[in-house]
């Protein structure tokens, strides 16, 4: 029983089919890397599994669920948290607050709650900057909790995302070009911070540009060539097809 | 019940009150515009509905003040969720011109109820608005803010505010959020309008048009939009000021709209953007603790020194 399954998902925007039935498989505790030339239709299927766009035709299936027509705020619930390739934070918002926004669908304090600050609003309200906390030491920015996310250096803003994103207990992580604009020290430690999230029993799929990045943490790589899936395998098998190569345009694949 | 009231001249205590409501009236349309970033260009009809409300209250129910006020609240929040629910899901110029559009048609269908009095206005009203009710009034507004700034509520109006796709992936349902914040905000206006109707004692449609709802808004923004000490500051500002000059209406809009500009120009942020209760709080008790003030380094100590 896989964790995520996406059968035939097309979407067409206009005349323009940005994905083009895909069927797509995740299991649990694995880390699949979605790859594929500028403009292939990735960060659609992040759109599409995280339900900002519902798909034209097809299905996505979480958890023997059907995600099809769920608004994001649901699919949170369920368990899957994601970042943005163009970093998506609250940019006035402390760093701390950024992350504790993430705890939203794990807590429940209503409008009553906040105004009336009951005992148990109160106790919640700890429990919340706890795991934000935790969640701010995974990603090495604990430091950094008092200061506004928008003056962040570009590498810890995207550590900032996959923290707010942790913040919510996810069982499946979806980063979008996690490593996109960082240096190789920065790349190495983000690394180290997704095998770990790996190894703490989450699953993640990741898109990615960074061929080596890739190459050394996927379980398993598919790619993506104009919203169609030409390729799906271990990094190795993937490395050595021919239409993958042809689909980088003759580019060496490594 | 009457600390505040007579301790100061008639005319120095009938300023205060208008300050007060003005407050009450303004950090409802902040949580609106400035915390959640939706810009509602109606402010003053959910005032309107909550003034006549507590007034037919007073008047031909004599209900006691507590009651109509609560009323003139709950009606106005009715009516936010009744407006709010269609339009709250349009963003930015659509959203403004649906709320201006409601302001209006609430305005020009007051003028035609006779049983309000028409454009005559509905006169008689009981002056029951005091200084003390009003400043409680204020201050129960002021912390009910504070509270809603710092919770969970709170936090996610700042995120839909920043950043609406992303607040949504992150398990907030901003229709609703949205929803419950703006009739909230709508029911302060309503407990305003309340305390203003027993205040001034006759209410006229045209008293709550399109320029008192941008009137409302002038505080937010001048004080700094999100920020609850900087709508304070605005709505004391820019309600005393006219009043202590005593500029005539038309140079009061002069005003307003030089100072407008002014303030896009100076500082766009508003006088105290960015700027809560917490932060000042947090200020202060470095600047007690001696030895740990961040601006106290060697070799930083400006004045030309
Ligand atoms: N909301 C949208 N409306 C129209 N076209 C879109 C939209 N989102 C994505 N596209 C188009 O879909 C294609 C795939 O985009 P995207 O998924 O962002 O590619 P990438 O693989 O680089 O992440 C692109 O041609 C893009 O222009
Ligand atoms: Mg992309």
């Amino acid at each position: 029983m896989p964790l995520l399954e996406l059968n035939e998902v097309t979407i067409r925007f206009g005349g323009l089919i940005a994905v083009d039935s895909v069927d797509l498989v995740i299991e649990k505790g694995e880390i699949l890397s979605l790859i594929g030339p500028n403009g292939a239709g990735k960060s659609t299927v992040f759109n599409l599994v995280t339900g900002i766009y519902p798909p034209t035709a097809g299905t996505i299936t979480y958890k023997e669920q059907r995600l099809n027509g769920k608004k994001s705020y649901h699919i949170n619930r369920l368990g899957i948290a994601r970042t943005f390739q163009n970093i998506r934070l609250f940019p006035e918002l402390p760093v701390l607050d950024n992350v504790k926004v993430g705890r939203h669908c794990r807590s429940k304090a209503s409008v009553f709650g906040a105004l009336l600050r009951t005992p148990a609003v109160k106790a919640e309200e700890k429990a919340i900057e706890q795991k934000a906390l935790e969640c701010l030491e995974l990603m090495g920015l604990d430091h950094k909790k008092d200061e506004a996310a928008k003056n962040l250096p570009y590498g810890e803003q995207r550590r900032l995302e996959i923290a707010r994103a942790m913040a919510s207990d996810p069982e499946l992580l979806l980063l979008d070009e996690p490593a996109a604009g960082m240096n190789s020290t920065e790349k190495k430690v983000l690394v180290e911070k997704i095998t770990s999230i790996r190894d703490m029993g989450l699953t993640v799929f990741l898109v990615e540009h960074d061929m080596k990045f890739v190459m050394g943490i996927s379980d398993r790589v598919a790619v993506l060539d104009y919203g169609r899936k030409i390729a799906d395998g271990s990094p190795t098998e993937v490395q050595k097809n021919p239409d993958v190569i042809a689909a980088y345009l003759g580019k060496e694949v490594v | 019940m009457g600390l505040l009231d007579g301790l100061l001249p008639a005319y120095y205590e009938s300023i205060l009150i208008t300050v007060g409501i003005y407050i009450i009236l303004a950090l409802g349309l902040n949580l609106i515009t400035g915390v959640t970033g939706q810009l509602n260009l109606g402010h003053a009809a959910y005032m309107c509905i909550g003034a006549y409300t507590s007034a037919i209250m007073s008047m031909h129910y004599g209900m006691p003040f507590i009651v109509a006020i609560l009323a003139g609240g709950l009606l106005a929040a009715a009516f936010g969720v009744v407006i709010g629910y269609p339009t709250l899901r349009l963003t930015g110029d659509y959203l403004a011109i649906c709320t201006l559009g409601f302001g209006e048609i609430l305005k020009s269908v007051l003028y035609n109820v006779p049983a309000v009095g028409g454009a005559m206005g509905l006169a008689g009203i009981p002056p029951k608005t005091t200084l003390t009710i009003v400043f409680i009034v204020m201050i129960i507004v002021i912390i009910s803010m504070v509270r809603v700034e710092s919770s969970r509520f709170g936090r996610a109006l700042v995120a839909i505010r920043e950043d609406e796709i992303a607040a949504e992936c992150n398990g907030i349902n901003a229709t609703k959020y949205k929803l419950q914040m703006f009739s909230l905000g709508c029911f302060i206006a309503g407990i305003g309008g309340a305390l203003w109707a027993h205040k001034i004692m006759v209410l006229q449609p045209r008293d709550f048009g399109f320029l008192k709802s941008i009137e409302i808004l002038n505080m937010v923004v001048l004080g700094g939009l999100g920020s609850i000490p900087g709508t304070i500051l605005g709505a004391t500002v820019l309600t005393s000021i006219p009043e202590i000059l005593r500029f005539s209406s038309e140079y009061r809009m002069l005003l307003y709209g030089a100072l407008l500009v002014a303030m896009m120009i100076f500082r766009p942020h508003g006088l105290m953007g960015g700027v809560s209760f917490n932060s000042i709080a947090k200020r202060g008790m470095r600047w007690l603790k001696p030895g740990d003030k961040p601006d106290d380094k060697p070799g930083q100590k400006g004045m030309g020194g």
